[in-house]
């Protein structure tokens, strides 16, 4: 089922980029409300906020929204096991003109460029519904000494190289 | 007596420049691997207990190895350089020249650990964990120190080859080493557990992961996990005492 | 004269091949007592047995009065060059002969270690390192190192192996002074010219057997041999 929702929101971001026409719209709308907060630094934690809106006049049960994410860069889908520990949110249901509030915990693990969208896949229908895209940025930590590590990292062996240079001097001059 | 070997080695292993080449070999795996881990840790990937683990096993990895090679020549190499006579024929007993060897491989395990303490501090600021990984790395390092160098030097006495001392010896530590390739399944299955409450190598990472994962830093709650070791130590010294026995019976010289 | 080195019907064999076999004899003190044999006579064997390093399959051994048992005890009591010739060639030759001295409990080290340099003519070389020496001058290192604990009791395996005929003539007369001064020499060596010169008894061995022993007058009377080599044919290649 991940694999074929992953596959799924591949060919949709890259065949569909723009909304869905409004005579086939789904009775359920998806939002990621965050766009504007998103980029950040590897390493970042952030909160991707969204929403799912039943615009029909009928309740829909049984829902599990995901988050998709897509390097754009490779074209490639991302696997969030290290992203979030946050996978499927299930809404059991959503009545009829009702907004719920979606949230998921996101950890910046790779830099690079990626889009982002909320898939939602409803019992009974073979088509997941999926938000539009968010695109963002993650920016790469660039820290030369981290834990300030690199005093001894560096230091130690040139201290070693330092004492093997002067037991060799010592030992030359005392038995040419 | 003792010092004299002792000090005799030390010099040796300066003055062939042994010594402080196995020095800068640890010191540059230390220094790589605890970049890569605080690089990680930057990132958020790698949680700080998890890293103080990680690099505790690395330490004991690379003094092990470092020990059990350098050990392996202490002995064989009086034999293959045909010194050894000379020394029997000075007083000097079995048990003296035992222990002066003895003590060099200490100082080899001490060296490095002193080169491995810097690193310790750097990556362990912050967590409160720094006394509780020198003084347990210190412990079981010196245990399972004890424990190989007792069994290289008796398998020194029983080959007098280095060849074959070193091959036995690396066998014995990567077999040791074996657990860490088992499967999560075969990790769980009988074999692996008997194996695991035995292999002092297991018991020693296991009562690591105890201290410095879940924070039981008390000795108390870590001697199931250090009395195997110590049983090791026992079995290794009675394996040395036999080989010592076999040595005196052959003579100095094979036959 | 007392007796400082005996042997009593030692044998030791190295699986089926008895290398001694029930070999008798007797060094009084003072001796300059040269042991001979052909190549794989059971020469080596023996003096590893009467300085304690091999243990006899049968038979005892008593060095100045002491069965060779304690191998601390006796180790304080003779110098030994053997036919190992193992040395540590990161030390220099006053670092290797400052440990042995040190080995043995010398108590004034340094001043032992220089005048037996001297002694041996090497002097000049002792802060060389021994990786550096020559085979004559490792040899004369084994010598001093022989000689570090001023044994009364000297056994020596081919002492003059690889000397120049100075370096030999050297170490002879060194040899002599410490027989002169009271030590006892057991003198094993293939330069029967060496052995005729300097040792006032003679035992040869051929094949593990002691084959004859007595002053160097007795055996050419013994056998009808005009000199020491002819002795030594007759008894070993009859």
């Amino acid at each position: 089922m991940r694999t074929l929702l992953l596959t799924v929101s591949v060919l949709a971001l890259l065949v569909f980029a723009q909304r869905v026409p409004a005579e086939s719209a789904s009775p359920l709308e998806l939002r990621v409300l965050s766009s504007r907060t998103l980029s950040g630094t590897a390493g970042d934690f952030v909160e991707v906020v969204g929403e799912i809106a039943n615009s029909s006049a009928q309740a829909t049960d049984s829902i599990t929204t995901y988050l998709s994410l897509v390097d754009t860069g490779t074209k490639m889908p991302v696997d969030l096991e290290d992203w979030s520990a946050e996978r499927g949110l299930f809404i059991g249901s959503i009545d009829a003109g009702q907004t719920l509030p979606l949230t998921w915990k996101i950890h910046f693990v790779q830099p690079g460029a990626y889009a982002l969208a909320i898939v939602a896949a409803v019992e009974g229908r073979d088509q997941p519904i999926i938000s539009a895209l968010t695109f963002f940025k993650v920016a790469a930590k660039r820290n030369l000494n981290p834990g300030h590590v690199l005093p001894v990292a560096l230091g130690e062996p040139l201290l070693l190289v330092f004492a093997f240079l002067l037991l060799k001097y010592r030992r030359d001059r005392k038995h040419p | 007596m003792l010092r004299l070997l002792w000090s005799k080695e030390l010099k040796a292993g300066l003055y062939t420049w042994k010594s402080l080449a196995w020095l800068l070999v640890t010191s540059l795996i230390f220094s790589v691997t605890s970049y890569l881990m605080l690089t990680n840790r930057e990132l958020s990937l790698l949680d700080q207990t998890e890293m103080l683990w990680l690099l505790s096993k690395v330490i004991l990895s690379a003094a092990l190895l470092v020990v059990v090679i350098d050990s392996s020549s202490l002995i064989t190499s009086e034999f293959e350089q045909e010194t050894i006579e000379c020394l029997f024929l000075a007083p000097l007993t079995l048990k003296d020249f035992v222990l002066g060897k003895l003590a060099v491989s200490f100082t080899l395990w001490a060296l490095v650990y002193l080169v491995a303490a810097p690193y310790v501090i750097v990556t362990s600021a912050g967590s409160q964990l720094t006394c509780a990984m020198l003084g347990y790395t210190a412990l079981y390092g010196s245990l399972t120190v004890l424990g190989f160098t007792l069994l290289v030097f008796a398998v020194s006495f029983f080959y007098r080859s280095l060849r074959n001392t070193l091959t036995t010896s690396l066998t014995v530590l990567l077999a040791s080493s074996i657990s860490a390739l088992f499967s999560s399944g075969l990790k769980r299955s009988a074999f692996a557990r008997a194996l695991g409450s035995i292999n002092p190598l297991d018991n020693v990472f296991a009562s690591l992961d105890n201290v410095l994962v879940d924070y039981q830093v008390s000795l108390g709650r870590n001697l199931s996990f250090l009395l195997p070791l110590v049983g090791f130590c026992a079995v290794m010294f009675g394996f040395l005492l036999l080989a010592l026995r076999a040595f005196s019976r052959k003579g100095i010289t094979k036959d | 004269m007392a007796e400082v080195i005996s042997a009593s019907h030692i044998s030791k064999s190295y699986g089926d091949c008895k290398a001694v076999d029930d070999l008798s004899l007797s060094v009084q003190s003072g001796e300059f007592f040269g042991f001979l044999g052909p190549n794989g006579a059971g020469k080596t064997t023996t003096i590893r047995m009467l300085t304690g390093i091999m243990r006899p399959d049968a038979g005892t051994i008593h060095i100045d009065g002491h069965e060779v048992r304690n191998r601390q005890q006796l180790s304080r009591a003779i110098g030994v060059l053997s036919e190992s010739r193992g040395f540590y060639g990161w030390m220099t030759g006053e670092e290797y002969l400052r440990f042995f001295a040190g080995l043995y409990g010398i108590a004034d080290a340094e001043r032992t270690v220089s005048s037996l340099l001297e002694e041996v003519g090497l002097g000049e070389h002792k802060r060389k390192t021994i990786g550096a020496y020559s085979r004559g001058m490792e040899q004369r290192l084994g010598l001093a190192r022989a000689l570090v604990n001023r044994p009364q009791i000297l056994f020596l395996d081919e002492p003059t192996l690889g000397l120049d005929p100075q370096g030999q003539e050297d170490v002879q007369q060194l040899l002599r002074r410490l027989n002169q001064g009271g030590a006892t020499v057991f003198y094993s060596s293939h330069l029967l010219h060496e052995v005729s010169r300097l040792c006032s008894m003679v035992a040869i061995i051929n094949q593990g057997r002691l084959v004859a022993t007595g002053t160097l007058d007795a055996l050419e009377r013994q056998t009808g041999s005009k000199d020491l080599q002819s002795v030594f044919f007759a008894l070993t290649n009859p």
